[in-house]
């Protein structure tokens, strides 16, 4: 069994790439929004690693993770307008070719040196959760040396109205840009580096609850599983962080009362900090806690997305920080 | 975390298709093995202003305005069925689903956005739009309640998923998963691909005529499952998945490393985690897409990898066309094939092989009887993403 150490944690709401390295920022220059936010954010945690690096040959035991719940959805509403309105013969190669929702992961991998797994996944709001569970998955089984994980989305006047046009709206907090990335590596590796622990991750679990799972079992499966994976008690957890969707407050209400019993920790909502950050939310909202010098005791982050998804990451700051 | 361990092992027991060559398993693999190619003009959508307009189309479905997840579903259904697993009868938090896609619901997404530009009302169904619906709409429907993402690795993302379905498998994360991928044709992704001069209105894959791919659409879905889980049902094994492993080329967004070293890397890691080395390999299906760039990368990788040995490769990117997120699944379910029936389709197209291709066995004319133990599938997408699967007879 490898635990799995958090070495590196930096939260970015704004692409701010002015303490980004030069080579970076050329490229972020050319990049979507949500690439920008990734970029200024794993250049953050890679320097907090002590992994910096941004020339050389690939590093093929560092990878990377990201999920998003909405990708190239920018690039795609600018790719689609011109190509409806001027035809195919004037549809831009640059921005299709941006198309995709892997772009952040490839030019993390480009700007930061990384050549083992690249990876992006989209899971609804909980894909940055299970982006970070991933990763430490390849961690420990001995796939990658160091990782790179977390979740971002962005969003325009484009997704807002797609959203409220499929009555899709997560819920009161307004949407607004966000990445959270860690950098993960096994707890051993951290130790021979010398380099100081953000945190680890304990355990986790992934789920599915449509919305016709009124006594939200699924919900409740995961947050069970991922405490089991953890090794920890419901007692033993001092936070429990939760997206505040109106969709899925209902499931998620049931299934924490089913699991703690009347014992329930403190609560917090991201949104009430970041606004609605869709795939980034969770990861976020660790970041944060990773930095709260209050919760020393393992925390539970969990994502009850409308679109089913659940996402479960059980999780501690270093021990022994003030 | 307490993970599994290397006591488990991830095998396919299932496998379903919607292809251009037909919708069936018999018809997908009788299609292959004939050299059947299925290039024809665009039926479905407005196409004037396309050029070229050659593509690899799927029969029906034309009632259901999200395609793909339509397309998923079907190809999901016939997997069960033929694993003779229904989801009712396990536990549902234990099987999960794993499904590459690179438009999901696009034609929804340029409805609502001709209806906005006009001022009309928008159209329902706007929730199967995100790349993460035809998963979820696969796991809402066929009752998976485990882990259930969608893979975005561009045009690897079906191989993709099939790493995450074993990864998840073996790491004692789920017991079943549907894993797959799959992808539809619309203005938006035909116009893409065209203005980037990166289509033809003929795949040669390897060839040295080529010009570019042809498009095509469809799903292929497969089960993978826990070993002992399925040898407990007395299921049949198609296939034994072995490795796994991506890897990102860090060069360019657009054009692959021509030196392959993003596909070596995959592969490499992918065979480590089979504990094999190149030597084992048996078979590659690769990437092929028939483009310049990319067989030629491809060749330099695989050349790197087995040097002078002559390996069987193929690409059937020359007869179902390039279906982009859900390439991968195909060429996975493929080499399930191949492995079970000891025969190697043709690379549909290929007339006079690339002379800088020339280290590679292509396969070439009519299918090829050949005694496959094991097989290599590579994938390549934009932003320089690879993966690669290692597949083993059952």
């Amino acid at each position: 069994m490898t635990e799995i150490a958090i070495t590196g944690a930096a939260a970015v709401v704004v692409g701010e790439l002015a303490e980004s390295p030069e080579a970076v920022r050329v490229r972020a220059a050319r990049a979507e929004r949500v690439t920008q936010l990734v970029l200024a954010a794993a250049g953050r945690a890679l320097a907090d690693a002590g992994l910096m690096m941004t020339d050389g040959a690939p590093r093929p035991r560092l990878g990377v993770v990201l999920g998003t719940a909405f990708g190239c959805f920018l690039t795609n509403a600018a790719y689609q307008r011109r190509l409806a309105a001027d035809g195919a013969k004037l549809a831009s190669p640059r921005l299709f070719a941006a198309t995709v929702s892997n772009a952040a992961a490839g030019e993390v991998a480009i700007g930061f040196r990384l050549g083992g797994p690249a990876v992006t996944v989209t899971a609804g709001g909980a894909a940055g959760l299970l982006a970070i569970a991933h990763a430490a998955d390849l961690v420990a089984t001995g796939r990658a040396d160091a990782m790179v994980a977390g979740g971002m989305d962005a969003s325009d006047e484009a997704l807002e109205r797609w959203l409220a046009d499929g009555g899709m709206a997560m819920g009161e907090a307004p949407p607004r840009d966000g990445a959270g990335i860690l950098v993960l590596e096994p707890l051993q590796g951290a130790r021979r580096r010398g380099v100081p622990l953000r945190g680890r991750v304990l355990g986790h679990a992934a789920g599915f609850t449509p919305e016709r799972d009124v006594e939200a079992a699924a919900v409740r499966a995961a947050i069970v599983s991922s405490l089991e994976d953890a090794g920890v008690q419901p007692a033993d957890l001092s936070l429990v962080i939760v997206r505040d969707v109106p969709r899925t407050a209902e499931r998620t209400r049931r299934a924490l009362q089913a699991v703690f019993d009347g014992t329930l920790p403190r609560v917090q909502y991201p949104s009430a900090a970041y606004g609605e950050t869709f795939a980034a939310a969770g990861p976020l909202a660790l970041v944060a806690a990773l930095a709260d010098a209050g919760v020393s005791a393992p925390f539970l982050v969990l994502d009850v997305c409308p679109s089913g998804h659940v996402g479960a990451l059980v999780a501690a700051a270093a021990a022994g920080r003030a | 975390m307490v993970l599994a361990g290397s006591a488990r092992a991830a095998v396919i027991t299932g496998c379903g298709v919607v292809s251009p060559l037909g919708s069936t398993l018999d018809a997908f693999w009788d299609g292959l093995i004939a050299g059947r190619c299925a290039f024809a003009p665009i039926r479905r959508f407005p196409a004037d202003d396309l050029d070229p307009a050659t593509v690899a189309e799927v029969a029906g479905y034309d009632e259901d305005a999200d395609r793909a997840g339509a397309f998923a579903l079907t190809a999901a259904e016939q997997a069960l069925e033929g694993a003779g697993i229904r989801i009712e009868q396990l536990d549902p938090a234990r099987v999960g689903v794993a499904l590459g896609t690179t438009l999901g619901g696009m034609a929804i997404f340029e409805t609502w956005d001709a209806a906005v530009a006009a001022g009309s009302p928008t159209p329902p169904g706007l929730e199967r739009v995100p790349y993460y619906s035809p998963a979820a709409r696969l796991a809402d429907v066929l009752g998976a309640r485990g882990p259930v993402m969608t893979p975005q690795l561009a045009c690897a993302s079906g191989t993709a998923a099939a790493m995450l379905a074993a990864d998840w498998v073996r790491a004692g994360r789920a017991d079943v998963v549907l894993a797959g991928g799959t992808d539809l044709l619309c203005r938006f992704v035909v116009a893409g691909f065209n203005c980037l001069h990166a289509t033809a209105d003929v795949a040669r894959p390897f060839d040295r005529d080529r010009r570019g791919l042809v498009l095509g659409e469809g799903a292929a879905v497969m089960v993978v499952e826990e070993a002992t889980h399925a040898a407990r049902r007395g299921a049949r094994v198609r296939a034994r998945v072995l490795g796994t492993g991506a890897a990102a080329d860090a060069t360019h967004m657009t054009a692959p490393d021509r030196e392959g070293s993003g596909v070596v890397r995959a592969v490499l890691a992918a065979l480590a985690d089979a504990g094999l080395d190149p030597a084992a390999v048996d078979f590659v299906s690769a990437h092929g897409t028939g483009t310049p760039f990319n067989d030629a990368m491809e060749a330099r990788a695989l050349e790197r990898l087995f040097g002078d040995r002559a390996v069987p490769v193929n690409s059937i990117k020359g007869a179902i066309g390039h279906t982009l997120g859900a390439a991968g699944a195909f060429e996975a379910v493929m080499c399930s094939a191949v492995l079970g029936d000891g025969t190697v389709p043709p690379i549909v197209g290929l007339e006079h092989p690339d002379p800088a291709c020339e280290a590679l066995d292509l396969v070439r004319g009519e299918s090829r009887r050949h005694d496959v133990r094991v097989a290599l599938s590579t994938s390549s997408g934009f932003a320089g993403a690879n993966a690669a699967l290692v597949l083993g007879r059952a």
